[in-house]
């Protein structure tokens, strides 16, 4: 799958979500959405944007929180996995986008990559609606159901390797998200949220 | 000693919605009471750098979180605290329990001494941890104080007015086990 084909059924369908992006979709999610509910995680913590995106699910229970982490992101915190079932996040879907490389470092792989099972551990760790997508087709037919009902939701999708370069911040970005601070983008987002 | 009773009044008075945090033998006290009380929630996480990132998300979403760990899990949280609460400019309050804090020779080191030599580091009788929780603190730029005991207290509102004010984490070190 390409990450067009992940990203633009998501921007059709994402309503009055709040989109969380981690690292190399950051950027393109921001070809396809301008909102003041997107939020880029890139340049923050080492592996803490499941963990982040769990804290506005739990802040804002009747809206839907869509967070885009990354396979080598998620393999950081991989206990936010139990975390997020322990807390019963049902607005929460969590998307790791796997590509078997640390993308923005230049495509070096991760540890186990090719052989680690995301929708086997989020299982273990509680999940109760998990899926998996390598097929373009059957991800944007299944979409709308992913992103319906109960929650909280484990999406692993297998997204071909791209090459962005890392995330700047600044005026050189295309995206608006990533033309301003990180402490901008948080304080902008509640501003958003309490709306 | 602090009361974990008077510490949760102080949070309700606060407008605490959520503690989030990961237990040890000085909050143990405190968790047990939240777990008998529905006006505050308490999250639990698998790893401390956890509570920073999720308490600055529960903040985003219009919450009022505290973070409650220990000093060996302060050190563990590096970059969950840079790069979240901190870089994110939230106001956060965290509350961290000070251990090797009342071994005498670390307070009798601790007021005598200048910076920790290697040798310190594996000294049986000093607590590795609590060498290096104020110089990390320091070195991170949070703003800190102690909480010995319950006549400490009125610390929380002016560490929570600071947070606000200045929108940065600040920290209240606990020296000892609540009760």
């Amino acid at each position: 799958m390409t990450r067009d084909q992940l990203l633009q059924p998501l921007a059709e369908l994402r309503g009055r979500s709040v989109v969380v992006t981690c690292m190399s979709i950051t950027r393109p999610w921001g070809a396809y959405s301008s909102s003041e509910l997107d939020f880029a995680s890139a340049d923050s913590a080492m592996g803490h944007t499941a963990d982040f995106a769990l804290g506005i699910a739990l802040a804002q229970p009747q809206r839907k929180v869509i967070c885009l982490n990354g396979d080598g992101s998620m393999l950081m915190t991989l206990g936010t996995l139990a975390t997020v079932t322990a807390a019963g996040a049902a607005n929460l879907v969590l998307f790791v986008i796997q590509n078997d490389t640390y993308e923005i470092t230049g495509n070096q792989e991760i540890p186990a990559g090719g052989r680690i099972d995301f929708p086997m551990l989020a299982r273990g760790a509680g999940f109760r609606r998990v899926f998996f997508f390598e097929d373009p087709d059957a991800y944007r037919e299944a979409l709308p159901e992913v992103l319906s009902g109960d929650g909280p939701v484990f999406v692993a999708v297998r997204v071909e390797r791209g090459s962005e370069g890392p995330i700047s911040r600044s005026a050189k970005e295309r995206s608006q998200y990533l033309r301003v601070s990180l402490a901008r983008s948080a304080h902008d987002l509640r501003k958003a949220l309490a709306k | 000693m602090v009361t974990a009773r008077s510490l949760l009044s102080e949070l309700k008075a606060r407008g605490v919605s959520h503690v989030v945090g990961l237990a040890d033998n000085s909050s143990a006290a405190l968790l047990s009471l939240l777990g008998n009380d529905d006006s505050v929630s308490f999250i639990a996480v698998t790893r401390e750098g956890e509570a920073f990132a999720l308490a600055s998300g529960l903040w985003i979403g219009g919450k009022t979180a505290v973070v409650v760990v220990q000093n060996t899990g302060l050190l563990e949280s590096g970059d969950g605290l840079r790069g979240t609460a901190q870089r994110m400019r939230i106001p956060l309050v965290c509350f961290i329990t000070y251990r090797g804090y009342k071994g005498k020779p670390f307070r009798l080191a601790k007021t005598e001494r200048g910076p920790w030599t290697i040798e310190d580091f594996s000294r049986a009788d000093l607590d590795s941890a609590a060498l290096v929780t104020e110089p990390t603190l320091k070195a991170w730029n949070v703003p800190f104080d102690f909480l010995e005991s319950d006549a400490d207290l009125a610390k929380v509102a002016r560490a929570f007015s600071r947070a606000e004010r200045e929108s940065r984490p600040v920290a209240l070190l606990i020296t000892g086990d609540m009760i």
